[in-house]
């Protein structure tokens, strides 16, 4: 940590961290619910869609309160100067806080906008929209202060703005549902592969440089091409929704063309990674924060590249679109490509911000955290893709209705469960690891 | 590679990428308006929507492939279940879903609300979407139904569905009307026994149906329509 204001941080890295697992144990409860049956009466008071409301919403409010703490924590370094308003960013938390836990409450009495993934009903989105402009304000303010740019600033700030931006898409009521969906992919899909990767791509560059003390030019050099191909093939790949929801046909061609170049930039930042790893200047110290790094780029790419490009093309998305292989695609390419993310970067940080002697701490418990999460989650998507196989073929190819296809799903879909438990654990060691972090000097003292 | 290429590469990808996106948005809103027969897109199919997103059905169910997976895609749910089948789900959960191993919490709605999403759910399935969901593809249900139907045409199981005219409610290939559930569906659940003992009373096995009771028929009639309707299930060699 080199400026006093990059601490502020910390507190969205808490928050964050509570809100994920709260995340994964609402997951498990749903998981549960698809083998066992749960009697009329709790269905009436708490339904399954009340539960993957809160799951969903919680995943995008840690990551995003993950991505803001990350931003106060990279920009004053990367610009030189301190945050230019640090008691806007407590604020900020704050406000963002409290709209997820309205929300969350909201949810359990019927409070909804009905859109999944975007269920914060409209007066909510307000305190959301003052939210991130208080945030891209002071982001805003710090850099033009600064006046000094780097290519991993600009990436950084155009995707929050790009987030910002998409998410008004979202808001307003659509009387054509067709409509409705083709939108409601500006936000998802122009999130997950598109703003949310320039954000991803800035923070693994910084954390690269950080560790490796690899040569910024190369790692900026680099940057560009990534960005370049992630929004090439994500800006028109959004055409691999738009297959079946009453949209004319050439989106079958360009969503499918697009879409089978989009593991290329992920490869790409394998790739890089790797060479950036080769060519270090500095040790692989903390251990911990590489298996994390190494961690997050293979599955971002089998998670996002491979498991997304499965089943993209319009031949294959016939039978398996909006089955359990899209949920299996889905689990795996979050936690790849933004969970650990987060989790690398919070491990990055946390110690700076503590003071630790050149950021190292007692690693042990963050070790088993990752491996439970991480097999627990692989078991899981491979669990869903077994499942979302056999709805496809059961379903979708010999036509059986819905529920009898679900009976031999049901087996599957207790392996995810277990592999839910798995996950939990792993998030308890790993949330209680960072939220208690120990410098291993003191602890040899 | 140098710095400036790399530059290049980034304003180039993501330029072409834009311009060719949004050109597509602006012959793909031109469209929308055929594709999804908005003339037919009333103030009640509105109402529907909203109720539809007010008791947050789409987080358990799909429609056209979106939202939770925990409970039937509703796209096509109109021309596979008929209206009276879906109000009996809307207006009695517990009761239609009282044998299943999943249930749909009872939400209370109102009957203007019944009335309004049923309303949605049948604009919904005429949408135009390059005939997905491929279970509900009516162009397979009228190509394996014809051939049934050729083979059929002699059983007189078939003759007693014409006889009786089932089809002025059910529908079957690409015959028929959308009150009642899909012949092709029924017995992708249930096997002719239960179809022929539902005949006789169907307000036995499914309390609040608007099915009439065809007590008239012999129950070897009754239990030759079961047959017949089992021949051609969904899930059976479709």
């Amino acid at each position: 940590m080199t400026h006093k204001t990059q601490s502020v941080a910390y507190p969205y890295f808490v928050v964050a961290l509570l809100l994920f697992g709260l995340q994964v144990v609402m997951g498990l409860w749903l998981g549960i619910q698809y083998f066992v049956t749960v009697p009329q009466s709790v269905v009436d008071v708490f339904p399954f869609a009340t539960a993957r409301a809160m799951h969903t919403n919680l995943l995008v409010l840690w990551l995003l309160l993950g991505f803001m703490g990350a931003t106060y924590y990279l920009v004053p370094e990367e610009t030189g100067t301190d945050i230019a308003w640090p008691k806007v960013a407590w604020a900020q938390l704050v406000i963002l806080s409290l709209t997820g836990v309205i929300a969350l409450v909201g949810f359990f009495f019927g409070w909804t906008q009905g859109k999944p993934l975007l269920e914060i009903p409209r007066p909510l989105d307000v305190l959301v929209v003052i939210g991130a402009l208080m945030f891209l304000a002071n982001v805003g303010m710090t850099m033009f202060r600064a006046r000094r740019w780097t290519a991993i600033q600009g990436s950084l700030l155009g995707g929050l703005v790009f987030l910002a931006v998409m998410y008004l898409f979202g808001m307003p009521f659509y009387r054509n549902l067709a409509e409705d969906w083709y939108y409601w992919w500006w936000v998802i899909h122009l999130w997950v592969e598109g703003a949310w990767e320039l954000i991803a791509a800035a923070m693994t560059a910084f954390i690269l440089i950080k560790l490796t003390g690899v040569e910024r030019k190369v790692v900026e050099k680099w940057l560009y091409v990534e960005l370049g191909l992630f929004l090439f093939t994500g800006i028109a790949g959004t055409g691999h929704h738009y297959y079946w929801l009453g949209a004319p046909k050439y989106w079958l061609w360009v969503g499918g063309i697009f879409s089978a170049l989009e593991p290329l930039p992920i490869a790409l930042m394998v790739w890089d990674t790797w060479r950036d790893v080769r060519h270090r200047t500095t040790p692989l110290r903390p251990r911990l924060t590489w298996v994390y790094l190494v961690g997050m780029v293979v599955l971002h790419f089998v998670g996002a590249g491979l498991f997304g490009m499965a089943h993209t093309l319009p031949q294959v998305n016939y039978y398996t679109h909006g089955s359990q292989v899209t949920v299996s695609h889905g689990h795996l390419a979050f936690y790849g490509a933004y969970v650990l993310l987060n989790l690398t970067f919070f491990y990055l940080a946390i110690p700076r911000i503590k003071g630790f002697r050149d950021g190292e701490y007692d690693e042990r418990s963050g070790h088993l955290g990752f491996w439970l999460t991480s097999m627990g989650v692989v078991g899981m998507s491979l669990a869903f893709g077994v499942a979302g196989v056999l709805q496809s073929y059961l379903e979708r190819y010999l036509g059986q209705p819905y529920m009898v296809a679900q009976d031999p799903i049901r087996f599957w879909m207790a392996i995810v469960a277990a592999h839910g438990v798995l996950v939990v654990a792993g998030v308890v060691v790993i949330v209680k690891h960072l939220l208690t972090l120990r410098s291993v000097t003191v602890q040899a003292a | 590679m140098s710095e400036k290429t790399a530059k290049l590469i980034f304003w180039i990808g993501t330029l072409s990428s834009l311009v060719l996106f949004l050109a597509l948005t602006v012959d793909t809103t031109a469209q929308f308006a055929a594709l999804t027969h908005a003339d037919r897109l009333d103030e009640q199919v509105v109402a529907g929507k909203r109720a539809f997103e007010r008791r947050n059905c789409n987080d358990c169910h799909t429609i056209l492939g979106f939202g939770g997976y925990y409970a039937p895609d509703l796209t096509r749910a109109y021309l596979r279940l008929g209206e009276d089948a879906i109000k009996r789900r809307l207006e009695h959960p517990e009761v239609a879903f009282a044998d299943s191993y999943r249930k749909m919490p009872q939400q209370n709605l109102t009957p203007a609300e019944v009335a309004d999403i049923t309303a949605f759910l049948k604009w919904v399935a005429n949408i135009e979407n390059h005939d997905w969901p491929p279970q509900d593809s009516v162009a397979r249900w009228k190509r394996s139904t014809e051939r049934m139907l050729a083979a059929a045409a002699l059983s007189p199981g078939a003759a007693l569905v014409e006889q009786e005219n089932c089809l002025t409610c059910h529908s079957v290939g690409g015959r028929g009307e959308s009150k009642g559930p899909r012949l092709e569906w029924i017995a992708g659940s249930r096997d002719s026994a239960w179809i022929a003992e539902y005949l006789a009373d169907p307000q036995k096995l499914a309390p609040g149906s608007e099915m009439p009771d065809y007590a008239h028929l012999s129950p070897g009639q009754r239990q030759m329509i079961g047959e017949f309707i089992a021949a051609i299930a969904a899930g059976r060699g479709r």
